[in-house]
């Protein structure tokens, strides 16, 4: 092994060596991140779980309970290991007002359902940061991590509970883990109280809510269990949850980070292949002369090729290990996050390991990438780098005589666009580089704008509307809606409005065995939702199914379906299937109103007049139509909702911009440097005849510019095209209700604001790197 | 005669090696004068460094009486591109241009002429020259006589005061490299000034002028007058020739 060799060349092109060694450095560091994050991510949640223990099975309920039938079901059910009812007192966000040092403010712009709970004693156990069960003394409180983290509230901050009657004081002491209701996607949050402080509110405070939990042998049994809890008609006046669904909704920014990392780790791959190939072609073309001789005097191809090879080997060794240490260093930003969701932990020897293995998984990559170009050396014969000067060049295809044609274009951007129109292999690799840019920058940019959209909502089992009421109060559930339906009516500010009433029938999944279908009916249902296939019910005889039922009951649109109400059956036919994450994605809308049945929810989504404001209108019915009716600005209920994913969304895609930055700068540099090379003995000619520096630059412009903007436009309509896909592959991994999303672009953004940085970017390094030609002098270029 | 060409106390140095030493001449209009002398004397820094591909150390290049020697880049771009002409020992025609693409590359820069124009004269020139069968051809594809051609036609094409050669006929055979002087001859005959770095004797004696330098300093100079083919005189002026390269020590 040369060492000698490798050590000049690296001396010798340290500007090209050192981008290829950022490249790998990058690939590496983000494909090891991604790793670290996912490991410890589940390991995080799995830890939690292991203290914590969340329920397999969660049934929410409001109004009244009969303990004696639950835990008459409970243990008669086979399979079923543990069961308990908590109660919860749920509270309104103005109810509580914090005292910090700084600020004092009440929680009523939270959208989420706040209730007050006492701590469990062996199961569903709310913990601090380090995985301990919290104990509370007499006025003290535990606060969830995501209200401390929206409010930025700190320990020793005073909370205020108040009502008209009651007023207490509590400091907070700690705040807690929740394992099943850590997610904001979730809708409701536990604040922890001492079983004293319960105590003595329960039932002067608040409305009570019971959390009917169940453990079985095997989390696996909770679907099928739901449905005969349900059919048992116990206790459901409420939201269902299983254990899959709590684990999914804790994991998901974090899935999305990942997989947002991933993408961009697999095309920075690319990137480094495309340059380690640009680099070595360009090292193989000067050193054509020597290989020719090499191979004359009868050095075998093996031993020729190690010598490259092992240039290329160190450089992938340096970038792979930095990367590696750039990931490690990286990942306390991100598992400062899991930590404070799932609590303390430090980095677990599985995610080191597992990402050293990814690290070293693309070292392999490369090297094996280096070995098949490499190969090209063993293709040459020595006549070809002797005698012909053919070198590695194939064929090169004629010129285009008609330059001579042209009438006004001036001569620099004829030279440029003739270059790009009929060498354009030579400028592929800066259009592939451009590209993936493109694509790596705007698909995770796209999926966050589709997060922050108001039309998001569409995949969230409803239409877009300003405002969203939901009634779900067991027993005044009819008196309520009455209450929601005079407040619409008199209220002059409304353009238009939609009622629908969720009805329990039952129904076949696809091993026939009866299963049951919440149906929301409406004469609105189903319209202005996302269509993964068919399209909104028109008739009353129409059913439309979300994405997770028709995989359940196994039918397709154009088929019907059996629905068993009222002692009687009826045929219906489904002519949509939707997405839906709403109610654990198993949902169902129709136009027939099923009016012998009790409605079990009320829902009415409102569309204001153009002047109105949503937020405070909401506020006004909020306040106008009391307990048990929840009133939603959309927009807002979305920024909550998913705000959290966005948040993580727009530091992953602000890094990303600069990765994507630094990767063009660097590129855009090691290209012109090898090009330059290249094209140094035209350079000088075109500087001997009269042209100066200035139209060279000029003329690099011109070329690069044009073949950027190609890679521009052909990024964004991959973008456009590839970018739903990839997605949507993810989301069909994830096991979300969504199968399909349409990823929604900023047009301004997309379409102006990215291509123009980009392409100003890439000119700006152009004209600054193509200052360089100044040092070269024209005569000693010639005469070489 | 108008003197179109005066350099005036030109030294050039590279590093602490004198290359050139204190050279002054001037060419007048429509002169064919021929730099000879030995490897290393400085012949080509010399063109270099008139024609500003090269900066002089020190001293003043006058061309058409205007100093050109301390000009910016652009500036000196454009009295190349416009007022001067240059065949190198090699081609070096762009390789991604045909021949003619070539040839009108440095006319439709310069724009003295219109397009129609100019690729009228690239025509005339080819024709002239008798490159025109291959006009359209890859520079690939054409022999080195005819590369040598093409790039006479492209010094040409803008009609430049004067036209530097350096080792024009270096890479060609005998029978090549006559007809290319005879080209360069019929073209300074036509009135432009040329100026060519040789060190092949049948070359140099096709010049009215021939300066022969030594250790970077004018050693002597001689006339051999206008060149005139049909006197078939050369002979005779291959011996002066000859005759007085010997006394300088060539």
């Amino acid at each position: 092994m040369n060492w000698l060799i490798v050590k000049n060349d690296l001396k010798r092109n340290k500007v090209i060596n050192l981008a290829l060694v950022l490249f790998m450095m990058l690939s590496t560091g983000l494909a090891a991140l991604s790793m670290l994050i996912a490991v410890q991510t589940f390991t995080s949640i799995s830890e939690l779980y292991k203290t914590a223990q969340p329920p397999h099975f969660l049934q929410m309920h409001k109004g009244e309970i009969n303990q004696e039938e639950i835990d008459k079901f409970m243990s008669d059910y086979k399979g079923i290991t543990d069961w308990q009812t908590i109660t919860m007192v749920n509270i309104y966000g103005n109810s509580l007002t914090v005292i910090g040092n700084e600020k004092t403010y009440d929680l009523s712009d939270s959208r989420l359902d706040i209730g007050l709970v006492k701590q469990n004693e062996a199961k569903d156990l709310l913990l601090n940061s380090t995985h301990e069960k919290v104990t509370l003394h007499k006025g003290e409180i535990g606060i969830p991590v995501l209200l401390k983290d929206r409010y930025n509230m700190k320990i020793g901050d005073h909370i205020i509970l108040a009502d008209n009657e009651i007023k207490r004081d509590f400091v907070i002491k700690e705040f807690i883990l929740d394992s099943q209701m850590n997610s904001p996607l979730v809708s409701s949050t536990r604040i922890l109280l001492s079983d004293e402080d319960f105590a003595m509110l329960q039932g002067k405070f608040g409305e009570k809510e019971y959390l009917i939990e169940a453990y079985f042998t095997d989390s696996k049994e909770a679907s099928d269990f739901q449905t005969a809890y349900e059919n048992a008609g116990l206790p459901q006046n409420g939201q269902a949850v299983t254990y899959t669904m709590i684990f999914l909704l804790s994991a998901i920014t974090d899935i999305i980070t990942v997989f947002v990392m991933l993408l961009v780790s697999v095309l920075l791959i690319f990137v480094s292949f495309i340059s380690v190939k640009y680099t070595i072609m360009a090292a193989l073309e000067e050193d054509i002369a020597e290989i020719g001789t090499m191979k004359a005097i009868g050095i075998p191809f093996g031993d020729i090729r190690e010598l490259y090879l092992n240039k290329y080997r160190v450089l992938a060794v340096v970038g792979v290990i930095a990367g590696y240490l750039l990931a490690l260093l990286i990942s306390g930003l991100f598992i400062k996050q899991i930590n404070a969701t799932f609590g303390e932990m430090r980095l677990t020897p599985l995610a080191l390991i597992l990402s050293l293995v990814i690290s070293f998984l693309v070292y392999l990559l490369i090297n094996n990438y280096c070995k098949r170009i490499l190969k090209k050396i063993k293709k040459v014969t020595v006549v070809d780098a002797l005698v012909s000067g053919k070198g590695f060049d194939k064929a090169n295809g004629g010129i285009k005589d008609g330059l001579y044609k042209s009438k006004k274009l001036s001569v620099n951007w004829l030279i440029g666009i003739r270059e790009v129109f009929y060498k354009f292999k030579n400028w592929t690799i800066v259009f592939a580089i451009v590209l993936i840019t493109t694509l790596m920058v705007l698909v995770p940019a796209n999926l966050m704008n589709t997060f922050e959209a108001p039309e998001f909502i569409t995949y969230m089992g409803s239409s877009l509307e300003d405002i969203l009421i939901e009634v779900e109060e067991g027993e005044n559930l009819e008196t309520s809606y009455v209450k929601v339906k005079e407040v619409l009516e008199n209220d002059n500010s409304i353009e238009n409005y939609f009622e629908y009433r969720r009805v329990r029938v039952k129904t076949t999944d696809s091993e026939n065995q009866l299963m049951n279908l919440n149906i929301d009916c409406g004469e609105n249902a189903g319209n202005d939702l996302k269509y993964l296939s068919g399209k909104a019910p028109e008739e009353e005889s129409e059913i439309v199914i979300s994405y997770l039922n028709a995989n359940e009951i196994g039918k397709e649109v154009g088929e019907t379906m059996v629905l068993f109400f009222d002692d009687k059956e009826q045929e219906f036919t489904i002519s949509g299937i939707y997405q839906d994450v709403t109610s654990g994605g198993y949902t169902a809308k129709s136009k027939y109103i099923f009016s012998d049945i009790d409605a079990g929810k009320y829902t009415f989504s409102v569309n204001l007049n153009d002047n109105v404001d949503e937020e405070q209108k909401a506020e006004e019915w909020s306040e106008l139509l009391g307990a048990g009716i929840t009133v939603d600005p959309m927009e807002e209920f979305i920024n909550q909702t998913l705000g959290g994913v966005v948040n993580q969304l727009k530091t992953v895609v602000f890094g990303i911009i600069l990765i994507g930055a630094s990767l063009v700068i660097l590129f855009t540099i090691l290209f012109l440097k090898l090009r330059i090379a290249k094209d140094l003995s035209e350079i000088a000619v075109l500087k001997a005849i009269g042209f100066s520096e200035h139209d060279i630059k000029q003329q690099y412009m011109i070329k690069i510019g044009f073949v950027s903007i190609t890679g521009i436009l052909v990024g964004i309509i991959l973008t456009d095209f590839l970018g739903d896909r990839l997605v949507n592959v993810a989301l069909s991994i994830s096991g979300l209700g969504i199968k399909k999303v349409e990823l929604i672009a900023n047009p301004v953004i997309q379409y102006i604001v990215f291509p123009l940085f980009l392409l100003m970017l890439i000119l700006f390094v152009t004209w600054f790197v193509m200052r360089t030609i100044k040092k070269y002098n024209i005569v000693s270029i010639i005469n070489e | 005669m108008k003197t179109i060409l005066e350099v005036q106390n030109l030294c050039k140095n590279y590093e602490d090696t004198k290359v050139l030493n204190n050279i002054n001449f001037k060419v007048d209009e429509g002169e064919f004068i021929a730099i000879m002398g030995q490897s290393g004397s400085g012949k080509s820094t010399l063109l270099y460094s008139i024609s500003g591909m090269d900066r002089p150390t020190k001293g003043n290049v006058l061309l058409s009486g205007k100093d050109i020697s301390n000009l910016e880049d652009e500036k000196m771009a454009e009295v190349r591109l416009n007022k001067m002409g240059f065949i190198f020992q090699n081609s070096h025609l762009l390789k991604n241009l045909s021949i003619r693409d070539n040839i009108v590359l440095p006319g439709f820069k310069s724009a003295k002429l219109l397009r129609d124009e100019i690729n009228q004269h690239a025509d005339k020139l080819m024709e002239k020259t008798g490159i025109t069968s291959v006009a359209t051809h890859d520079i690939k594809k054409v022999s080195g006589g005819q590369l040598q051609r093409a790039a006479i036609c492209r010094a040409l094409v803008n009609q430049p005061d004067i036209l530097f050669g350096d080792e024009p006929t270096g890479s060609l055979n005998s029978s090549t490299t006559k007809e290319v002087m005879d080209i360069i001859n019929a073209i300074n005959r036509e009135g432009t000034t040329v100026m060519i770095v040789t060190h092949d004797v049948k070359v140099a004696t096709r010049a009215g002028r021939v300066i022969f330098l030594l250790d970077g300093n004018i050693h002597d100079e001689l006339l051999l007058g206008k060149y005139n083919e049909d006197e078939n005189k050369s002979s005779s002026r291959e011996k002066r020739l000859f005759e007085w390269l010997e006394k300088q020590g060539f």
